[in-house]
Formats: structure tokens, C-alpha cells, sequence
């Protein structure tokens, strides 16, 4: 099956727990229909480049799988209706790197 | 040549400012690929005002460019750079 790369930014209001709760419901949508979960990020509580919702903050989960594309299409469908989730987005990848990302390589500089 | 060269120092916006390489500084074997979450990468190729820096600045190949371009606009989305950058 096909790899995507899944980043949700959570709202800032929620603690991290419960953001990381959020973020597994969404790899669990993928996992019921038959995907694995081969890579899960947090890249902590990021400033925002601009503000999304009046917050200037937000959670980032980043969620490495390999699932459907209706998996896929479901996981879009209810991040959009989803209070908590800010913004989504979904790539198709030819392969999940096992390396951490860079995201996380300039937060332990 | 000579003409190309000097417009690094009338027209650009952005006060960032790169020599005028022969190649692309992407297309060596070293060079790292281009993914959208590497910011400190990306933010070589956008000026200060936050917009893309074109190819006769940064001398990067017409296939770089356009997934550098891609890679722009995805992190744009994820709110990791700017649309636009006033400071």
C-alpha cells in the first residue's frame, strides 16, 4: 500500500496529552482499515508563522503510514470537520524515511 | 554574463544576496533533498519578505526549482514559512 505522511497542527489550548490521544484516533482510522502506523513525530508546541484561528501556536504531530488512499480520504475528510485539528495535511511519499526529521534535528540544536 | 551578474545588486528585493554559482547548488551529490519540512533549507531560497527567490538569483535548475517551489507552498500551508513577512 502506499505511504503517506500525515501532519496535523493541533490547538494549542489542548494539553499534550490530549493532543497525542487526537493524533492516534487519526492513525487509528488508517490501522482499522488495514494500514500500519510505521512513523509517529512530535514536533512539540511550534510557534506558527502566521496565525491560524487567532492562535499563534500549535501542536504538530507528524504521522508516517502506510494505508489506502480511502484511508487517506477519511483521514482528510474528518481532520476538516474536526474542531481541534487547525490544519492537515497529506502527502503522498514513495517511502517513509527511518531518519527523524529535520524539523526536529534544528529543535535540539 | 557581466550583465546578469550586476542585477544582484540593483533590482533584488530581498537583501539576500548569493554569489553567482556556475551550477546548481542542488544538484551535487552532496547536496541535500528537498523536503518540506526542512525549513533551514528551504528558508535559503525565500527572500526576507518571505517570497521565492527566482532562478537567476540562486542558480538552481528548472527541475530543482520547481520542487523547491513545491516543497515552498506545502510548508506555507503547515504554517512553518510565511505567505508573507512583514518584520
Amino acid at each position: 500500500m502506499p505511504f503517506y505522511e500525515t501532519t496535523l497542527i493541533i490547538r494549542p489550548e489542548a494539553t499534550q496529552q490530549e493532543a497525542d490521544k487526537i493524533a492516534d484516533n487519526f492513525s487509528a482510522i488508517a490501522t482499522e482499515k488495514g494500514g500500519k502506523l510505521v512513523k509517529k513525530e512530535y514536533w512539540g508546541l511550534r510557534s506558527l508563522a502566521y496565525k491560524i484561528d487567532k492562535s499563534k501556536k500549535g501542536h504538530y504531530y507528524m504521522l508516517g503510514l502506510d494505508a489506502s488512499s480511502d484511508a487517506i480520504s477519511e483521514i482528510t475528510r474528518i481532520a476538516g470537520i474536526s474542531e481541534d485539528v487547525m490544519r492537515n495535511l497529506n502527502v503522498k511519499v514513495e517511502a517513509i524515511s527511518k531518519e527523524p526529521s529535520p524539523v526536529l534535528r534544528e529543535a535540539s540544536k | 554574463m557581466s550583465i546578469e551578474a550586476n542585477t544582484n545588486l540593483d533590482n533584488s528585493r530581498g537583501k539576500v544576496f548569493f554569489k553567482r554559482k556556475k551550477s546548481c547548488p542542488l544538484s551535487e551529490e552532496a547536496s541535500p533533498e528537498i523536503d518540506y519540512k526542512d525549513i533551514e533549507l528551504l528558508k535559503k531560497f525565500i527572500s526576507e519578505r518571505g517570497k521565492i527567490l527566482p532562478r537567476r538569483i540562486t542558480s538552481v535548475s528548472s527541475k530543482k526549482q520547481r520542487e523547491l517551489s513545491a516543497a515552498i507552498k506545502k510548508a506555507r500551508v503547515l504554517a512553518l514559512l510565511p505567505y508573507v513577512d512583514n518584520n
